[in-house]
């Protein structure tokens, strides 16, 4: 029960707060012109598409760049939306006082990245309405784009659950976004040194998000893929909750 | 009700930044007892109060709530502490309101049993003119006094109030003794961190001094012969001039 109140606490503060209206209404406006733009050069397209014996669809050409670009944006977005998660309520003093209420750490991290988690599902539903609403009226490959929003859902989770991880870390709300920030930059672009030196396949290939992802964006769920999600997701969760529990110690 | 005390603190010891921040304090509270905490800025006081209120470990020593071992089992503190800290933090987004369902349903109560405990705490405090008012437009006074709420909603059976008082208006100063006194007499034990020796003597039991992080003083108010023989050990104790 107290889990469910972190997480409706989290969300309503979530909800009278600027920062994740502007944020949505910002991105969201972006999107959807990039949605706009792809179906224009789409349809454009269509009579040289037409003569291809194995064209690229609507789901190629549309929906999965338009996922690929809020996966881009979600970059910047999900360390702004956790960077004050924990640390601002350290900072302010809050932290203290729910720790005070008895609930143990897992529950108050937890708690918090439940309503990130959710603004963000929401957040990735608003933007998969627009290929969705188009592709009921036309021939959309709805098993990649299935295997696409599960690549991006599984992204936003991990994001999100790195930004609890920086925010647990600091008291500085703008240093918890920085630490995200490289952090996610260094997961997503970890192998390029092997890369650049002709080594493919490797531990550091694995250790790459974007080698995850990608797979996903092409339709293909790899179980390996869902593995490394899942282990990412519950590594930082786990770092995040060892952090706040070592409050009490440290303070 | 019990014999045994509710609160039992023993060798309480705590380091911060490097320094001895309270060092092997003990002490015990009965329920319907009220302990006034006296020291001067930097005596420790904030530091005990929140290893007792489950904020911070300690790192020496052992506190025993309603029979159990508070620093190996902070969840007890869910139902049996409610803990007003210093500089009352709050939610600035959030209504008076919404913070008090809120540490309702952090304490594990359901919506019903949160909603009818805010309602009788605003109505005990006289919040009922500011529910919907955002915590961030609160006045210093009404921020205290929220802050208050949020640790009295849950009815806790141990009280810790860190300066309760500040900003407070002499009328709500009244008050808040009347309400400190209410809830010892309906069997809570509570504890009354203060600069203002007048507090202690208006509203305590008990007495207890800190200096530089040990205790140096406790003892019933009822032993000294009122607020001037507190005066003088306070002071003895704070210039080193002896207990």
């Amino acid at each position: 029960m107290s889990l469910g109140a972190v997480t409706r606490l989290e969300l309503r503060r979530l909800a009278v707060r600027p920062l994740a209206w502007a944020i949505a209404a910002l991105t969201i406006a972006w999107l959807a012109w990039t949605f706009v733009l792809g179906l224009g050069q789409f349809l454009g397209a269509q009579v040289k598409l037409a003569g291809m014996a194995d064209a690229p669809g609507f789901t190629d050409l549309v929906a999965i760049p338009l996922l690929a670009e809020l996966a881009k944006l979600a970059f910047l977005v999900v360390p702004l939306m956790t960077m004050s998660l924990l640390a601002g309520e350290r900072r302010t003093g809050t932290l203290a006082l729910l720790a005070s209420t008895g609930l143990a750490p897992w529950r108050i991290v937890v708690g918090k990245y439940l309503a990130v988690l959710l603004w963000l599902g929401l957040w990735l539903l608003a933007t998969l309405a627009m290929p969705l609403v188009v592709g009921a009226e036309s021939t959309a490959d709805w098993g990649k784009l299935a295997a696409a929003t599960l690549g991006t859902a599984l992204l936003l989770a991990t994001l999100a659950a790195i930004g609890v991880a920086c925010s647990a870390a600091t008291s500085f709300p703008a240093i918890s976004a920085a630490m995200a920030l490289i952090v996610t930059l260094v997961l997503w672009t970890i192998d390029r040194g092997a890369q650049a030196a002709g080594v493919t396949g490797g531990f550091l290939e694995w250790l790459t998000m974007a080698t995850h992802l990608q797979n996903l964006l092409r339709g293909l769920v790899v179980s390996s893929d869902l593995v490394w999600f899942a282990l990412a997701i519950a590594l930082s969760l786990i770092l995040a909750t060892r952090r706040l529990g070592s409050d009490r110690e440290r303070q | 009700m019990t014999d045994l005390p509710l609160l039992n603190v023993s060798g309480l010891s705590r380091r911060r930044a490097g320094r001895a921040a309270v060092t092997d304090v003990s002490f015990s509270l009965n329920r319907g007892e009220v302990l006034g905490l006296l020291g001067v800025n930097g005596a420790g006081k904030s530091t005990t109060l929140s290893m007792l209120a489950g904020a911070l470990r300690p790192e020496t020593g052992a506190i025993t709530l309603d029979g159990e071992d508070f620093v190996a089992r902070p969840a007890i503190a869910r139902s049996l502490v409610g803990w007003l800290p210093e500089a009352a933090p709050l939610w600035p987004e959030l209504s008076v309101d919404e913070h008090l369902l809120a540490f309702s349903r952090l304490r594990g109560s359901s919506r019903t049993t949160a909603r009818k405990a805010a309602d009788a705490i605003v109505a005990r405090l006289q919040l009922g003119d500011l529910r919907r008012r955002l915590a961030g437009v609160l006045s210093q006074g009404q921020r205290q006094r929220l802050g208050l709420a949020c640790a009295l909603v849950h009815d806790p059976a141990l009280i810790i109030l860190d300066e309760p008082a500040n900003a407070l208006d002499p009328v709500q100063i009244g008050e808040l003794r009347k309400l400190i006194r209410e809830r010892a007499a309906a069997g809570a034990a509570v504890i009354l961190s203060t600069h203002v020796l007048g507090e202690v003597v208006a509203v305590c039991d008990r007495v207890a001094i800190l200096h530089e992080g040990r205790l140096r003083h406790d003892a019933p108010l009822h032993d000294d012969t009122g607020g001037k023989t507190l005066e003088t050990t306070f002071f003895g104790i704070a210039t080193g001039a002896g207990a």
